[in-house]
């Protein structure tokens, strides 16, 4: 990302009173190599508001994969406290952490992470397994969200078989089984030619519209450069 | 952690790799197997022991000289010369109506002879109860008489083999075998007992003190009229003979006894081999470790997928767990029924057993087996942080 470009940072002005649904507060992260300590993060401020479609942008080694796993819960910061509506994370147990990912949370990947050699279905209704859904609305469940994001008719395909853009359809179809708030991607077109990242994105934005939180950890200037709010990483910190 | 789904889960990890999981189950499969075959073959023997006292007279009680008892020196009992006729008589007057009958016994082993061929016999030499008492087969002729024994008459009942070798298919009553320096009067043929030897020739233990010069007699027999009538009558014998001999000259032996002192020595038989056995379990347990390590390593991603979509770290240990567990245990149930295939093909010969202590046993070692050796892999799973196992290549 160059600097001096010129974004709107101020479009998201109609949710700028409301609380948000996820905030990082003074988030630090360094791993320690042994010898060498890698400061990833350096102290980082992030709200996201309710209905949020927010980009992460930065070269590699920024830091942008760092807090996206953060602010998902999936890693820990060293130190500073990561607040999921209104409720300071920092003390969950393991299990609370895993319960948090099942409901408030849904990932989707750059590499799919699709479990090989099994249907579409079985695959997005994985997240059902650790919730606390009856066994007899898995099915439906995950049927509806796969019609949502038009695989209504590849129910039985094994992941194998699917395109890598129906591949990341079934990712977010899994994503958004359990009715999260706030679905996180990281870099979910970086593995899929332009024309049919460009409909993931358009179904990512469309979700958007539909209510859900969305963050975004992107190399697309094209998708950065149309969101309502960019944040910008460089060497650990937000620049803009 | 959803219970059902995880076993789903399992099952359908160990299908996906059919040839991996029937190879890390051949440990246990033939440590199962081990451990099963041995116990049922000792059960086999067991049973073949008691079936072949049984055939004798489950009820027969024997009265040996000196202080054998049967886990000691049985040559004490051929070599102690403290029995005689007169105890033989004493019990008789004062066990009355309590037992059928009562017997001295002699045994000894002799060449009988008819005309150019030659068998060795065991010379089972008693009175004319001994009929009864040793439930001689007649299958030809008949036993020895009173008379016969108080005269010393040179008669012989031949056992088939001895039959066999002295005179092939030619009829053997009322020929003259010659034991020792006389000639014997063949008066019966016995027919094949299962469990007695078919080398015995029996006479009247009269002859048998005159003709092969023993004054003394080997053992005394005599027999409970029922299994229940053991324990009193052995005592009784006891009591009547304390007053003649010293206890330490006569041992009373029951075949409960016998059989309960054989029970001892195939348990502890048994437990040696099993313990031996046990032993390719644990090698069958560090297989399954092994792969199941192997296998958390190959689904690292997969883990860390997982815990993103929200598997607790007992919903992952428990995965691994189980599958560990299963393997295991379907290889016990293989293992089982391999070892079931073998009883059967050696019933013909052993009447060996699967009890089920056995099966039990087996099942709940290949269980712990499972249980123990897949906890570590389990638990590695369990503790891989979810970032580093979706970044794993």
């Amino acid at each position: 990302m160059s600097k001096g470009e010129a974004f709107d940072m101020d479009s998201n002005s109609a949710n700028s009173t409301s609380t948000p649904v996820l905030e990082g507060i003074g988030l630090t992260k360094v791993y320690d190599m042994g010898e060498v300590k890698i400061r990833a993060l350096k102290g980082v401020d992030i709200q996201i508001l309710p209905g949020d479609f927010t980009t992460i942008v930065g070269k590699s080694g920024s830091g942008k994969s760092t807090l996206m796993h953060i602010m998902g819960l999936l890693d820990t910061p060293t130190e500073g406290q990561v607040v999921l509506h209104g409720k300071d994370t920092t003390q969950y147990s393991s299990a609370e952490l895993a319960r948090v990912r099942n409901k408030e949370i849904g990932f989707v990947f750059q590499s799919f992470n699709l479990l090989a050699r099994t249907s579409t279905l079985d695959n997005v209704i994985l997240p059902l397994k650790y919730s606390n859904t009856p066994k007899a609305q898995w099915e439906k469940k995950a049927t509806d969200v796969l019609k949502r994001v038009g695989l209504g008719d590849r129910l039985q395909n094994k992941s194998n078989e699917l395109s890598g853009g129906q591949k990341q359809r079934v990712a977010i179809a899994r994503a958004l089984v359990n009715d999260p708030a706030i679905i996180l991607a990281d870099e979910p077109t970086g593995n899929l030619d332009s024309k049919t990242g460009e409909s993931i994105e358009q179904l990512l934005i469309d979700l958007n519209k539909e209510g859900k939180t969305i963050i975004i950890v992107t190399h697309d200037e094209d998708l950065a450069r149309i969101t309502p709010k960019k944040v910008t990483l460089h060497d650990g910190l937000i620049v803009s | 952690m959803n219970i059902p789904e995880a076993f789903r889960s399992a099952l359908r990890s160990l299908f996906s790799n059919k040839i991996r999981t029937f190879l890390t189950m051949l440990g246990v499969i033939i440590g199962v197997f081990a451990v099963v075959a041995l116990v049922s073959l000792v059960e086999g023997i067991e049973n073949y022991i008691v079936d072949r006292f049984n055939a004798i007279g489950s009820n027969l009680i024997i009265v040996a000289p000196g202080n054998a008892g049967f886990a000691q020196d049985p040559a004490i009992s051929f070599t102690k010369k403290t029995l005689e006729e007169k105890h033989v008589d004493l019990l008789r007057k004062e066990l009355g109506g309590l037992v059928p009958g009562v017997t001295p016994s002699i045994r000894l082993i002799k060449k009988a002879s008819y005309r150019a061929e030659t068998h060795p016999a065991i010379i089972t030499a008693a009175n004319w109860e001994a009929a009864d008492l040793f439930s001689v087969d007649i299958v030809e002729g008949r036993f020895y008489t009173k008379a016969e024994v108080i005269n010393k008459d040179y008669v012989v009942l031949l056992a088939p083999a001895v039959k066999e070798d002295l005179f092939g298919d030619a009829d053997a009553l009322g020929k003259k075998v010659k034991i020792g320096s006389k000639q014997f009067t063949v008066i019966g043929l016995t027919g094949n007992e299962s469990g007695q030897s078919n080398e015995r020739a029996f006479m009247p233990y009269t002859t048998a003190q005159e003709v092969f010069d023993v004054d003394s007699i080997t053992n005394i027999l005599t027999k409970a009229k029922s299994p229940d009538t053991i324990d009193q009558v052995a005592t009784e014998i006891e009591h009547i003979l304390v007053q003649e001999l010293d206890p330490n000259d006569f041992t009373v032996i029951s075949q409960s006894d016998i059989l309960a002192s054989i029970g001892d020595i195939l348990d502890v038989l048994s437990i040696v081999l099993v313990a031996i056995a046990g032993i390719s379990l644990v090698v069958g347990g560090i297989g399954i470790m092994n792969i199941m390590l192997v296998t958390v390593n190959e689904r690292i991603r997969e883990i860390g997928l997982r815990k993103a979509l929200g598997a607790t770290r007992i919903d992952i240990a428990g995965q691994f767990f189980i599958e560990s567990v299963l393997i295991s245990l379907i290889g016990g149930l293989f293992g089982l029924l391999v070892s079931w295939f073998l009883t059967l093909g050696i019933r013909s010969v052993l009447r060996a057993e699967i009890t089920p202590w056995a099966i039990a046993l087996s099942l709940g070692f290949s269980f712990l087996v499972g249980a123990v050796f897949g906890t570590y892999p389990a638990v590695k799973a369990a503790k891989k942080d979810p970032i580093e196992a979706l970044r794993h290549e």
